[in-house]
């Protein structure tokens, strides 16, 4: 083969444009895979950062369940366990930071202030010991030593403050402004990573005192060197009987935080694998051309004693060279779309992505995909040279049939790239993570066999338009791309899949886009939200303050809370019945509207969101038993059930009166919907802000909160359509292929049809028809099958929304554009080709 | 009356390597209207190239052809490809036709990309004449895959006729066929000149195929060495051309 090895470079080398072409579809290909893969990467490291920020070294963290935290007697029984060597304490509140007079509002550093703080009071002898925090400057809390604080790097740097800077925070309504000087800066964003950075640790006493708390958040613990952690746990389910609590492992958090990822890494994922297949499509096609050129080459290497096998290893040859290095620049191109991800989505929940890591099993297991999926892309080709008999070097004309692909050659590529997909598949992902993508593959798969059967049909149809123009080339366009169905097939699934990939992710951002902002203005009565940073109970009259502020017509008070229901932690609001009364809030599909509203008011009754009463089986009139923070459960009954309810932390709350808020352990509302007076808004809304800032609360617009839910969407969706545009881009490199392939077969009929008097112009324009035809068969099967593929993804994740399917028709047929432009760009080198075809050369062509 | 076709003085260069091959060497020859003309020669000799820059598929180095009166060698790609839909009619050795178009529609080629209608009444008969002028009939809608070699290449000289050119030009049009076949094109060129008066320079090797012709122009090295008249005649033997070539030592 050694001898052989310079002919299957030179036939590379012979066409280089076409070479370069798909060694950058190898490259793009192996380039997504990479970045999923570093992604991922990424990912783990930041969950293990996020995981040891959260808990240090601590082996168990035991977090209050709902308002009431772990009392003194709950934080004792802890402590007392056997086995249990350390214990540090926690109370986390949130609160804001009183900008100094001194600091004028115009100077950067004053937006610092704009933004609640998290306030983390710690054990000063006993979190050092478990949490270890870097301190970057200054030193930790002493025990026993000066009153102060220690802040995060981050939001020194975000207020222009420092060690031996003084701090003022709200405190409780009782203790109001307090100020204590900074006596440390800890590295980096410090231990409360959904704080964004913006954390203070202060000594739990301070805490305590300050923001009238006395119970603990949540206990970390360190188990004694002999002690086993699960032995730990099983103990302490038996000594904390007075409170609800949740006891979680590092490993458990590492767990749900991977969980909460798994949706970006199986997108991340799936798009790798249809970068990488529609790369192999593009390899199919470029060999299957060399091949097709050097018949009779092949035929004379043949009658000259080469063997199949040898002929077999030219082309291999062929596909490793182009494997190796478009895997090498795949790497580059990998590199720099890991950074671009890093840098646009920066956070997937509370795990961060900045921090660009190179994996070096991820930088060989792109390489070695890249290269096997070239190597099977190339084994049909491989085939089909090796059949070539000798007798072809002495033919005038090549029977086409040697060289004709089958389209049942997808499914060996179909099988490696989802064999490749499974041994990259990043872990920890869940059943829905799972099942979008497979889901996602199996439709564009079934769309891509059903392209040979709708060719001839849709390519009909898709012709109309030219044939009214331009019947000549529409006919002579169309036969030809009918000619070879198993080629047209691969080079309208590539651009199919492609464009199918971009429809099914626009399709689905639009969807969860419009349910997330359907879900806050459909269920909140009123124009805004204020936040609290602690439970605010009636009796502090926040609310009436609000309702002071001129131009607010109501103040709705709601708390957000944890119930156990039927053994499950659900989420639960306390919500005012007769303000969504008055608002028309509500879509209610079980019960009377009115009665159900005011009977919550009235106490004894709940209202369910629909996804909790078909998981309970719960109608109208059952009753259910509710267990709050409080020792009891209580009894309530279903007064109606709702499509969407108000959202909880992690899905629609079960709905309560206030009347029965104080039963299940609710102190008070965590957040007041304000209603402006009509017209009022634009007055008010200043006023109301400052207004919640004296009283330390945090004033936001349902906008604002629609737009960062919009804002974080948009930039994963944004990334992802991105990359799956590229892989349009990656086809459109296949129909080039696929036409001047076309036309080179064509050349001699080509040269007879300028003979008998067809213009330059006519040839070109023929091609462009084909590439016309093809594109738009292309861009409608695909818009249909990404519909098809991005509803399935919105039901799999999801279910159906509330507002029914949000399909952006105009960004859809903007993508169909977008595939057919790119076909016929394609088109333009082999269209210039066929033009310039000489007649003379092309009838003595054989 | 002037010729129909006209070469003067037509020299061809090629660029081969680093040399300069000369393929035609100052080539002058008339033909006239309803003529059927031969041009004759070895392999390499230059017939085929003659024939390129005669139809106005190439353009000469030097020299120049008039076809009815016009100077084509020196038009522009559009006005060359006009010419060559409206006056020319080409069969060329291998069979040259589209394999997605049936019979009617590789007969009608040249009415379609004109941007006729098949279906149009005077094209559609002209289609049906030539098609009886090449014993077609029967076999409109077979595509070329489903015909014969002799079949396919009586496709093509009915397609170069369907337009009534003033000249059709045929390269080798028998040399991919058996003899009985070849005999079957050859009468079919000769029906046409006979009972159309259609103008027609054959390129050939064979002297059977040659001898269908009034004249023969028999060409060597790039020039014309010899034109041999034989007039018209029924039996198309080939006996006197074969005696006039021995006679010049060919």
């Amino acid at each position: 083969m050694r001898g052989l090895t310079p002919f299957a470079i030179r036939s590379l080398l012979h066409r280089r444009v076409r070479t370069a072409l798909t060694i950058a579809g190898v490259a793009l290909g192996v380039g997504v895979l990479y970045a999923s893969l570093a992604t991922s990467a990424g990912i783990d490291g930041s969950i293990d950062r996020t995981v040891r920020d959260l808990v240090g070294r601590a082996d168990l963290r035991v977090a209050a369940l709902g308002e009431a935290g772990l009392g003194q007697a709950t934080v004792a029984a802890i402590a007392g366990t056997p086995g249990v060597a350390i214990v540090s304490p926690e109370i986390q509140v949130r609160t804001f930071l009183q900008r100094d007079p001194a600091v004028p509002a115009t100077v950067p550093e004053a937006a610092g202030y704009r933004d609640p703080v998290a306030v983390l009071g710690v054990d000063p002898a006993a979190y050092p010991s478990v949490h270890a925090p870097a301190i970057a400057a200054g030193s930790m809390l002493k025990a026993g030593g000066p009153a102060g604080i220690v802040m995060t790097e981050r939001l020194a740097s975000e207020t222009g403050l420092g060690v031996g800077s003084s701090v003022t925070l709200l405190g409780s309504a009782a203790s109001g402004p307090v100020t204590y000087p900074i006596v440390g800066i800890v590295a980096g964003d410090g231990p409360v990573p959904g704080a964004l950075g913006r954390s203070i640790l202060m000594p739990l006493p301070t805490v305590s005192t300050i923001f009238d708390v006395t119970a603990a958040t949540r206990v970390d613990l360190v188990a004694a060197p002999a002690a086993s952690p699960a032995a730990i746990a099983d103990e302490l389910k038996t000594r904390i009987t007075g409170q609800p609590y949740v006891l979680s492992t590092p490993a458990d958090i590492a767990a749900s935080l991977t969980a909460s990822t798994a949706d970006f890494r199986g997108l991340t994922a799936l798009i790798a694998a249809i970068a990488l297949f529609i790369g192999a499509f593009l390899i199919f096609n470029t060999l299957s051309m060399t091949v097709g050129e050097r018949v009779r080459d092949v035929g004379l290497l043949r009658a000259a004693g080469t063997t199949r096998r040898q002929v077999n290893a030219i082309v291999l040859v062929q596909a490793a060279t182009i494997g190796v290095v478009g895997s090498v620049v795949g790497l580059a191109v990998g590199f720099i779309l890991d950074v671009a991800i890093a840098l646009l989505v920066r956070s997937i929940g509370d795990v961060r992505l900045d921090t660009v890591v190179v994996p070096p099993a991820g930088l060989a297991l792109a390489v070695v995909v890249g290269i096997a999926v070239t190597l099977v892309a190339a084994l049909e080709p491989a085939r089909r040279a090796g059949l070539i008999p000798p007798v072809e070097a002495l033919r005038a004309r090549v029977d086409p049939a040697v060289l004709r692909p089958h389209v049942r050659w997808l499914a060996a590529i179909l099988v490696v790239v989802a064999v490749a997909g499974f041994i990259v598949w990043p872990g920890g992902i869940g059943r829905v993570g799972v099942l979008r993508p497979i889901l996602v593959y199996a439709i564009l798969i079934a769309g891509t066999f059903l392209v040979p059967l709708l060719l001839v049909p849709l390519g009909r149809v898709a012709g109309l338009p030219f044939r009214i123009l331009l019947p000549l080339e529409e006919r002579l366009g169309r036969s030809s791309l009918l000619r070879d169905r198993g080629r047209a097939t691969l080079t309208v699934g590539a651009l199919m899949v492609g464009v199918a990939t971009v429809v099914a992710l626009v399709a689905t951002a639009a969807d969860i886009r419009a349910a997330a902002s359907a879900y806050l203005t459909d269920v909140l009565p009123g124009d805004m939200i204020v936040s609290s940073i602690r439970p605010a109970a009636a009796s502090e009259g926040l609310a009436d303050q609000l309702g002071l502020v001129r131009g607010v017509a109501r103040v709705s008070p709601v708390a957000s809370f944890d119930v156990a229901l039927d053994g499950v932690r659900t989420d639960a609001a306390a919500i005012v019945g007769r303000d969504f009364l008055v608002d028309g809030r509500l879509t209610f599909v079980g019960g009377d509207r009115t009665a159900a509203l005011q009977a919550i008011d009235s106490g004894g009754a709940v209202i369910l969101p629909r996804s909790v009463a078909e998981r309970l089986h719960a109608t109208v009139n059952d009753r259910l038993a509710l267990l709050g923070s409080a020792p009891t459960p209580v009894q309530l009954t279903v007064a109606g059930i709702v499509d969407r309810s108000v959202p909880g932390r992690t899905g629609d709350a079960v709905l309560v009166g206030w009347p029965d808020a104080p039963a299940l352990g609710v102190a008070g509302a965590d957040y007041f919907v304000v209603r402006f007076a009509p017209g009022a808004r634009a007055a008010a809304q200043p006023a109301l802000e400052q207004a919640a800032r004296e009283l330390a609360l945090e004033p936001r617009s349902l906008e604002e909160i629609e737009g960062s839910v919009g804002g974080a969407l948009g930039r994963v969706f944004d990334l992802f359509d991105a990359l799956a545009l590229v892989a349009v881009i990656v086809a459109g490199l296949g129909i080039v292929n696929t036409l001047t392939m076309s036309v080179a077969e064509r050349i001699r009929e080509i040269g007879i049809l300028r003979a008998v008097g067809m213009t330059r112009r006519q040839v070109g324009r023929m091609v462009l028809v084909e590439a016309g035809i093809l594109g738009m068969v292309g861009a409608v099967v695909g818009v249909a099958v990404g519909l098809v593929a991005g509803v399935a993804m919105t039901f799999a994740s999801v279910g159906a929304s509330a507002v029914g399917l949000a399909i952006p028709w105009l960004q859809i047929v903007l993508v169909g554009v977008f595939g057919l432009a790119v076909a016929m760009l394609a088109a333009w080198q082999p269209a210039r080709i066929a033009a310039s075809v000489s007649i003379v050369d092309a009838v003595k062509f054989d | 009356m002037p010729p129909i076709l006209e070469a003067r003085g037509l020299t061809k260069q090629y660029p081969l390597g680093g040399t300069t091959v000369e393929a035609l060497r100052g080539v002058s020859l008339a033909v006239e209207e309803g003529e059927f003309v031969a041009l004759m020669g070895p392999s390499g000799s230059g017939k085929s190239t003659l024939l390129q820059l005669l139809g106005g598929l190439d353009r000469p180095t030097s020299g120049e052809v008039v076809l009815e009166g016009e100077e084509i060698s020196r038009l522009s790609d559009e006005a060359a490809t006009r010419i060559r839909r409206e006056k020319t009619g080409f069969v060329f050795q291998f069979f040259n036709l589209v394999p997605l178009l049936n019979v009617v529609e590789n007969i009608g080629l040249p009415f379609t990309i004109a941007g006729a209608d098949l279906r149009n009444r005077d094209v559609a008969e002209r289609i049906r004449e030539v098609v009886a002028l090449v014993d077609l009939i029967g076999k409109e809608r077979h595509r070329p895959d489903q015909l014969s070699a002799g079949e396919q290449q009586r496709v093509a000289v009915a397609r170069a006729l369907v337009t009534r050119p003033s000249i059709l030009f045929a390269d080798e049009p028998t040399g991919n066929l058996d003899y009985t076949t070849g005999l079957e094109i050859l009468g079919a060129l000769w029906r046409s000149c006979v009972e159309r008066r259609q103008t027609i320079v054959l390129i050939t090797h064979d002297a059977k195929a040659a001898a269908y012709a009034d004249r023969v122009f028999f060409v060597q090295d790039g020039r014309v060495l010899e034109e041999i008249p034989l007039g018209r005649r029924e039996d198309h033997a080939a006996a006197p051309l074969i005696s006039r070539l021995a006679q010049l030592g060919l």
